[in-house]
């Protein structure tokens, strides 16, 4: 019986291995060819996005009217997923025809392996002119030349500041340069008398709410990748010359004095946040920060405004970065899928109303200056942040974020001061980020 | 004493069924499940180790580039895989040595224990991401209850999750206050205890401390070891806590990108061995390397799982 | 019999033993003060500095009801749990006693393979498994984590194993001279005596499945008839704001089932003690 049962052991171990060597080894599928134009597309999509709730209800709106433009289209729509799962999905072939993504960190993956089918020849098929969208909306949904995706609303991260407290400190406008920010962080700042901060001007701890390093490269006009993909932020001088100015603020409250402060602030997401509480008078933040401050802290008078920046010559840049869209390379009717990307992304009256009900930057030139788009002061503050071209994004690599990741870690000991080599730790990030990208292929 | 203790515990393994077919009924679905959830996906892991692999493309086999990565080139990983066992070193101990002390407690209470046994399980009983949150905000410094309880009594409170310094110390309580699970297990062993032992020892004269030693371990050691063995795996795979707690602390309970962003707040003294495992294979894309970590803790776990069984023997003289 | 000083020294233990035990009380009491205070609060409150509630809103677990089928969602885990941990006691309990009390070839490379299955890391594991259930078509349901317990679960296997095995043999060699096969001497002398620990080990598979959200996620995140009350938890968040009163709230709710269900299942234990203290 011992070697009986052996033997069985063994089969159901073989039967196993070869199952996984099959479906990890799902051959690509040889891309079809596209129709001709003008066919009219038919048969089902399944669509999958992360929204949940109120904004769900709002992409189901506009889901209606292509239901009523494209009947032959039968269209199922899965609310609630995330990256890991479509992924996970798409590698297994049970994944949806087209997904809609949070993040365009998996752009460069996507791309790279197929997974979302290029864009490129349905978009020339179709005549559908690219530069309505901004460039840097563009660059963040196609990687080494495949346009695998397609921008689906944009968010925009600008300067905040409570407007109150710049009047009491005499101060009437946003600062202009990283100087400027400096000095109204420092008259701005208050402390007790045995040295702990009760307020900060300005608080420049990166890792602190939207404070990350992707958030603040576009006001020095910081590069993270050289065109043939490896990474620039060794080399940059701007990297040194925005993390410089950012280790002297923090120097200048004191580290350890910063993470206490940092530590007795209520919750980003919540009503106690900072900002809202007035226990910061600047910061960076999304558009949206300003449906938080309307709904939560109605009082708050807060002005907005483009980043401050280092040089002059970088004015009105913020950063951008937005939801993606894209068609799976296993979508079962190619040219429904392909009809229902271009409703939604290229069409003005969809984004607008997109737009309209989600509140996100819409991401097209007919789009961003419809006179249907609800647009007031403040958001229209992030509507040209959006169209600057010194506005600056994370661009697509084959390591998703990685690049990121990794300078975030030195940034971390290089604020507390346990690095203090600029130069040697940022030409480690080189190295680290090179190596991964190497593997990577 | 020794009679007893060896009553207590398991003796020689004495019954040879004669057809060993009906061996094969008890244990048959269990070789399966092995076959199935163990050799299966080792060999995949092992496999995908040597591969590029992007999930929708065939692997390609790339030697032990990613093993070279791990071991060599990616100083992260060790300052996880330290943390990590930091946290084995602190946390199986505390929580093994935690709950039974707290079912001892409770098994020496009467009337009112199915209460309390009740209480001292709702944490454990709880979701695990809604139970981290609660805890990390009750000890919040500056406005956290706990604090402020704390400064009534003119002490200043620690940083706790926010200081890299108390971070670990943070962690080991939260899995000490969920030691519910545990607790339950060493009660349901003590009660196991047969209670002449305790009789025939109290009459030998035995103070406590000796019916403790003497009779109580003994008869519950096949379960302690089972408490060390889960605890160490268990905290080895340690991921959902800590992620969890460090993105609450920094400030950002729902951060909108993922959760990788804030990993290992404050200044990587809560990332897990795990967690950078997720963050190089699903974060940047680096499967392979995920599976070279995957090998080498599987690897780990097992060398500390034959050591402790090896060891538990020569300690109690029986049932491994 | 007993001393003034006798009687006064137990009552001091036992008013020591009640102050700790209440002590730990409070601090294993607070997450759930916490999730009660928070579900009672606005939207606009959670979060903040303010554990004490405004003003009172009930009507939040009115609304958690509302805003999403979660008598489906509690239906669907009901069902995973109880079908999770039935098949997994099937499976479960024989293997543990072949490892414990029978003796044969294998038996602890056997022992070592099942701990080793908990070793793996899911996120790992999850890749070639997912890719198996894709093959079955079974994915969108739930039966990629129920029909894995037929073959048992190694965490159980390794707790239920240790319990057994202090059971002295004595019974078992009772059992067969009074003519008991293997499987009849599992059912009629072993179950009964290794109550507590199926018991416990039936209660951690149970309450594993109802908060299990990684599993569910992965398996039916695409599919809402399928979804557990994990899953439903989640669909109170957008992607900038949780509704922490409302998941407080629906998270309070589902733990009341597994609360009157521990209470309940306490008396397993107790039983265990009495049938184990009567000895031939």
């Amino acid at each position: 019986m011992h070697r009986a049962l052996k033997r069985r052991t063994t089969l159901v171990v073989g039967v196993a291995v070869a199952l996984t060597m099959f479906s990890a080894c799902t051959p690509a599928e040889a891309p079809k060819p596209i129709a001709t134009p003008g066919v009219e597309p038919t048969g089902t999509v399944e669509l999958w996005h992360f929204f949940t709730d109120r904004e769900a209800k709002a992409l189901d709106d506009t889901l209606a009217r292509f239901k009523a433009k494209y009947p032959k289209v039968t269209l199922t729509v899965k609310g609630g997923q995330d990256d890991a799962k479509v992924t996970t999905a798409i590698g297994a072939g049970t994944g949806p025809d087209v997904a809609i993504s949070y993040s365009t960190d998996i752009v460069g993956k996507f791309c790279a392996a197929g997974a979302w089918v290029d864009l490129n020849p349905y978009l020339q098929r179709d005549g559908v002119d690219l530069t309505a969208i901004p460039e840097v909306a563009r660059s963040y949904t196609e990687f080494r030349g495949k346009r695998c995706a397609m921008p689906f609303l944009a968010d925009a991260y600008g300067f905040y500041f409570n407007k109150a407290m710049f009047a009491e400190a005499g101060l009437t406008e946003a600062p202009k340069t990283l100087a400027e920010l400096s000095d109204m962080a420092k008259k701005l700042t208050k402390r007790k008398p045995d040295g702990t901060i009760e307020r900060a001007g300005f608080l420049p701890l990166f890792g602190f709410y939207e404070n990350s390093p992707s958030h603040f490269a576009p006001m020095a006009g910081a590069k993270w990748l050289n065109a043939d993909g490896t990474s620039a932020i060794g080399a940059d001088p701007a990297w040194k010359a925005l993390l410089t100015w950012q280790k002297e603020l923090v120097d200048w409250y004191g580290y350890d004095k910063l993470e206490k402060f940092r530590a007795s602030l209520g919750d980003e997401w919540s009503a106690d946040n900072a900002f809202h509480k007035g226990k910061i008078a600047m910061a960076v933040d999304g558009e949206w920060r300003m449906a938080f401050l309307k709904d939560q802290a109605p009082e708050v008078q807060f002005g907005v405004a483009p980043l401050p920046v280092l040089y002059a010559s970088h004015a009105g840049a913020g950063y951008i970065s937005g939801n993606v869209i894209g068609v799976s390379r296993t979508a079962r009717n190619p040219e429904a899928a392909w009809a229902l990307i271009k409703f939604l992304t290229t069409e003005t009256d969809s984004i607008v109303e997109l737009s309209n009900g989600i509140r996100n930057v819409p991401t097209t030139t007919a789009a961003l200056t419809s006179p249907q788009l609800h647009v007031d002061p403040a958001f229209q503050v992030f509507l040209d942040i959006f169209a600057n071209p010194n506005s600056g994004t994370t661009p697509p690599s084959a390591i998703g974020p990685g690049y990121q990741d990794t300078l975030s870690e030195f940034l971390m000991a290089w604020q507390s001061g346990s690095k203090k080599d600029l130069a040697a730790g940022l030409a480690d990030v080189d190295t680290r980020v090179n190596k991964m990208i190497e593997l990577a292929g | 004493m020794a009679a007893i203790a060896s009553q207590g515990s398991a003796g020689a393994v004495r019954r040879s069924p004669r057809r060993p077919l009906v061996v094969l009924t008890f244990i048959g679905p269990a070789l399966i499940g092995i076959a199935v959830f163990l050799i299966y996906p080792l060999l995949a892991a092992i496999y995908f180790s040597f591969t590029r692999f992007d999930m929708f493309n065939p692997p390609v086999w790339v030697g032990l580039d990613f093993w070279q990565y791990v071991l060599f080139d990616d100083p992260t990983v060790r300052v996880a895989a330290k943390n990590t066992l930091v946290f084995v070193v602190l946390m199986v101990p505390a929580r093994t040595v935690g709950a039974l002390l707290t079912a001892m407690l409770l098994n020496a209470m009467k009337r009112s224990r199915s209460t309390y046994r009740t209480l001292y399980y709702l944490p454990a009983l709880a979701p695990p991401v809604t139970a981290t949150i609660a805890f990390v905000l009750l000890l919040k410094p500056g406005t956290g209850p706990v604090n402020t309880l704390l400064a009534q009594f003119g002490i200043e409170g620690p940083g706790w999750f926010n200081d890299p310094d108390w971070a670990k110390t943070s962690l080991t309580l939260l899995a000490l206050w969920g030691v519910g699970d545990l607790m339950i297990i060493f009660m349901a062993a003590l009660l196991d205890v047969p209670k002449e032992l305790y009789e025939a020892a109290s009459l030998d004269g035995a103070s406590r401390r000796h019916q403790f030693r003497y009779v109580t371990l003994p008869t519950i050691s096949p379960v302690l070891l089972f408490a060390v063995i889960t605890g160490i795996i268990g905290t080895l795979n340690y991921f959902t806590q800590a992620a969890v707690a460090g993105s609450v602390a920094s400030g950002q309970v729902t951060s909108g990108s993922g959760i990788a962003g804030t990993f290992g707040y404050p200044e990587n003294a809560t990332l897990t061995y795990p967690m950078r495992l997720y963050s190089i294979g699903f974060g940047n894309n680096l499967f392979g390397a995920a599976n070279v970590m995957a090998v080498i803790l599987f690897v780990v776990s097992m060398t500390a799982t034959i050591v402790l069984l090896r060891r538990f023997k020569a300690f109690t003289g029986s049932g491994s | 019999m007993t001393t003034p000083q006798a009687r006064r020294g137990g009552f001091l233990l036992f008013v020591a033993r009640h102050a700790i035990g209440l002590a730990l009380a409070i601090m294993f009491l607070a997450p759930i003060v916490f999730l009660l205070l928070t579900s009672m609060m606005t939207s606009d409150q959670t979060l903040t500095a303010d554990l004490w509630p405004h003003s009172w809103h009930p009507e939040n677990y009115v609304e958690a009801f509302r805003r999403t089928p979660l008598l489906r969602f509690i239906g669907n885990t009901f069902l995973y749990a109880i079908l999770a941990t039935g098949f997994m006691l099937l499976a479960s309990v024989p293997a543990a006693y072949a490892l414990a009390k029978l003796r044969w070839r294998g038996r602890n490379l056997t022992m070592i393979l099942i701990i080793c299955m908990m070793m793996l890391p899911a996120q790992v594991t999850t890749v070639p498994l997912y890719m198996m259930w894709a093959n079955t078509g079974l994915t969108g349901t739930l039966w990629p984590l129920i029909l894995p317990m037929l073959a048992g679960d190694a965490f159980s296997i390794f707790l239920l194993r240790q319990f057994l095995v202090t059971i002295p043999d004595d019974y078992l060699d009772a059992a067969r001279i009074d003519g008991c096969g293997e499987w009849g001497t599992l059912l009629r002398v072993i179950l009964p005596m290794a109550r507590p620990g199926i018991a416990a080990a039936a209660m951690f598979q149970f309450f594993y499945a109802w908060n299990d959200y990684y599993g569910p996620f992965l398996y039916t995140s695409e599919n809402q008839e399928n979804w557990t009350i994990s899953l439903g938890l989640a669909s109170f968040r957008s992607l900038h704001h949780v509704e922490w009163h409302l998941v407080s709230a629906a998270t309070l709710l589902t733990m009341v089932p597994v609360i009157v269900l521990f209470f309940l299942a306490q008396k397993a234990f107790v039983q265990g003690v009495t049938l184990t203290g009567v000895k031939g």
